[in-house]
């Protein structure tokens, strides 16, 4: 395929306090471009926009500024029915968030793709004691072989989380303060400062010495 | 020809993935069990395969005869028969009767209404021979509401099978039995294995990998590991989970 699967194209995303009172209470800005099936590994902060951009992604909220291309296609111009085809977000909330219908389907455009070539996996749960994580990290493998681009978003709070980030991620999304960037390895994912102070003392121990 | 088979099962509610391009099949006399996280789709699958979900996309197929959109009944009459998590027996009625009311033959007559089906010998013996398969002989007249709570799954499972299916669904048939209830149901499986489609949902993973012949591990809504027991215990990291305690 000659379009990267995914390019973030000047996104920015903006909530405001108010109509009135215009002071910003979240910012994000995205600038990346994703050229081929890979496992990336997304950490960051609770609240740092982790799941905003995930959304943002699959079409389900629409960003201040900036497209999101898939495949090529600008995920935001595509029937509300086929973004799924092009990007699939799994997330554990129970809250259930309806695409927001802006245009008749009509008038927007059909995914290029049949099957999803983007999955986003939303803090997963790994659980060493079922047995699951094998078949979980087996199944990331099996996607990105069949081509796919795969996101795993996870949030490191044991040592075996960021055995299964350093195990499975080929690069990684730093999301922390309004930015999200890029990283090239575990390595230096794990001796960025600001990670290594959201990690905290033990984490960042155990993370340098994997 | 698969007994049963789901090809590209998609589920959606708004933006939330259910299921996933899901495919399954079970051959005739095989055992296919189904593992997964809650939440994972389990039974909403098990809702799709016999009519009571309508899939947004994809297909089901009974002895490959394309089955998508039929209701339950329907689907039912093909030969598919289920059992629930949650059971759904008539507890003011006796096991026999709970058993003989789920027959085909007494289905058809109280349709025609010629006789009732229940205190007739010819449909007790029937009925009787079924609670015998599932342990439940001696227990033919007390009614379901005063039996055990092992004894009732066993007579869910015994509602199902007199139906006469050539697949059997079952939503997990061991949750919140204690060890000697899960050797009575494996042992009942055990015995059924070969003679029709068995298709298990089951939690717990001796029962699993001790009977079934193919497991397809179910998350996200779709099948993200599949093979033989030995096969799927191979993995490091299931071995070093409490899966990897069997074998």
């Amino acid at each position: 395929m000659s379009e990267p699967i995914l390019r973030l194209d000047g996104i920015r995303k903006i909530y405001r306090k108010g109509m009135l009172d215009r002071t910003p209470t979240f910012q994000l800005q995205a600038d990346l471009v994703f050229e081929q099936s890979a496992i990336v590994g997304v950490v960051g902060p609770n609240g740092a926009g982790k799941t905003t951009l995930f959304e943002m992604i699959t079409g389900s909220n629409t960003p201040s500024a900036g497209k999101v291309m898939v495949a090529g296609a600008d995920i935001h111009r595509v029937r509300y029915g086929e973004r799924d085809r092009l990007a699939i977000h799994y997330h554990q909330s129970y809250q259930v968030r309806s695409f927001r219908r802006i245009l008749p389907s009509f008038m927007l455009d059909r995914s290029p793709t049949r099957q999803p070539i983007l999955h986003l996996f939303d803090e997963p749960q790994f659980n060493t004691q079922d047995g699951y994580i094998g078949f979980m990290l087996d199944f990331f493998r099996r996607l990105r072989a069949e081509g796919k681009l795969v996101f795993v978003c996870l949030h490191p709070t044991a040592r075996y989380h960021l055995e299964i980030l350093n195990e499975i991620g080929e690069s990684f999304l730093l999301v922390h303060g309004g930015r999200a960037e890029r990283k090239g390895s575990f390595a230096e994912l794990v001796h960025d400062p600001r990670v290594e102070a959201y990690l905290g003392h033990e984490m960042t121990a155990a993370a340098h010495a994997l | 020809m698969s007994a049963l088979e789901a090809r590209q099962v998609h589920v959606r509610f708004g933006d939330r993935v259910v299921l996933e391009e899901m495919n399954f099949s079970v051959a005739p006399g095989e055992l296919h069990g189904i593992m997964g996280p809650n939440g994972a789709g389990k039974t909403t699958f098990f809702n799709v395969l016999t009519g009571r979900v309508r899939p947004s996309r994809g297909h089901v197929l009974v002895d490959g005869k394309d089955v998508t959109g039929l209701p339950p009944h329907r689907i039912a009459a093909l030969g598919v028969a289920r059992s629930f998590q949650i059971m759904t027996l008539f507890d003011e009625f006796s096991a026999l009767e709970n058993v003989a009311l789920a027959r085909p033959a007494f289905r058809a007559q109280a349709l025609h209404g010629h006789r009732a089906a229940i205190g007739d010998p010819e449909a007790d013996a029937a009925a009787r021979l079924v609670l015998d398969e599932v342990g439940l002989g001696s227990k033919a007249h007390v009614l379901a509401r005063d039996l055990s709570y092992g004894e009732r799954r066993a007579l869910e499972i015994a509602v199902a099978l007199a139906q006469e299916p050539r697949v059997l669904c079952l939503d997990e048939p061991t949750s919140g039995l204690g060890s000697d209830g899960i050797a009575r149901i494996a042992e009942m499986v055990r015995r059924l294995k070969g003679r029709l489609a068995i298709v298990a949902i089951e939690h717990d993973m001796e029962f699993l990998f001790g009977l079934a012949d193919r497991i397809s591990v179910v998350h996200w809504g779709q099948v993200i590991a599949h093979g033989r027991p030995d096969e799927l215990k191979a993995n490091p990291w299931v071995r070093r989970s409490n899966l990897g305690r069997f074998g």
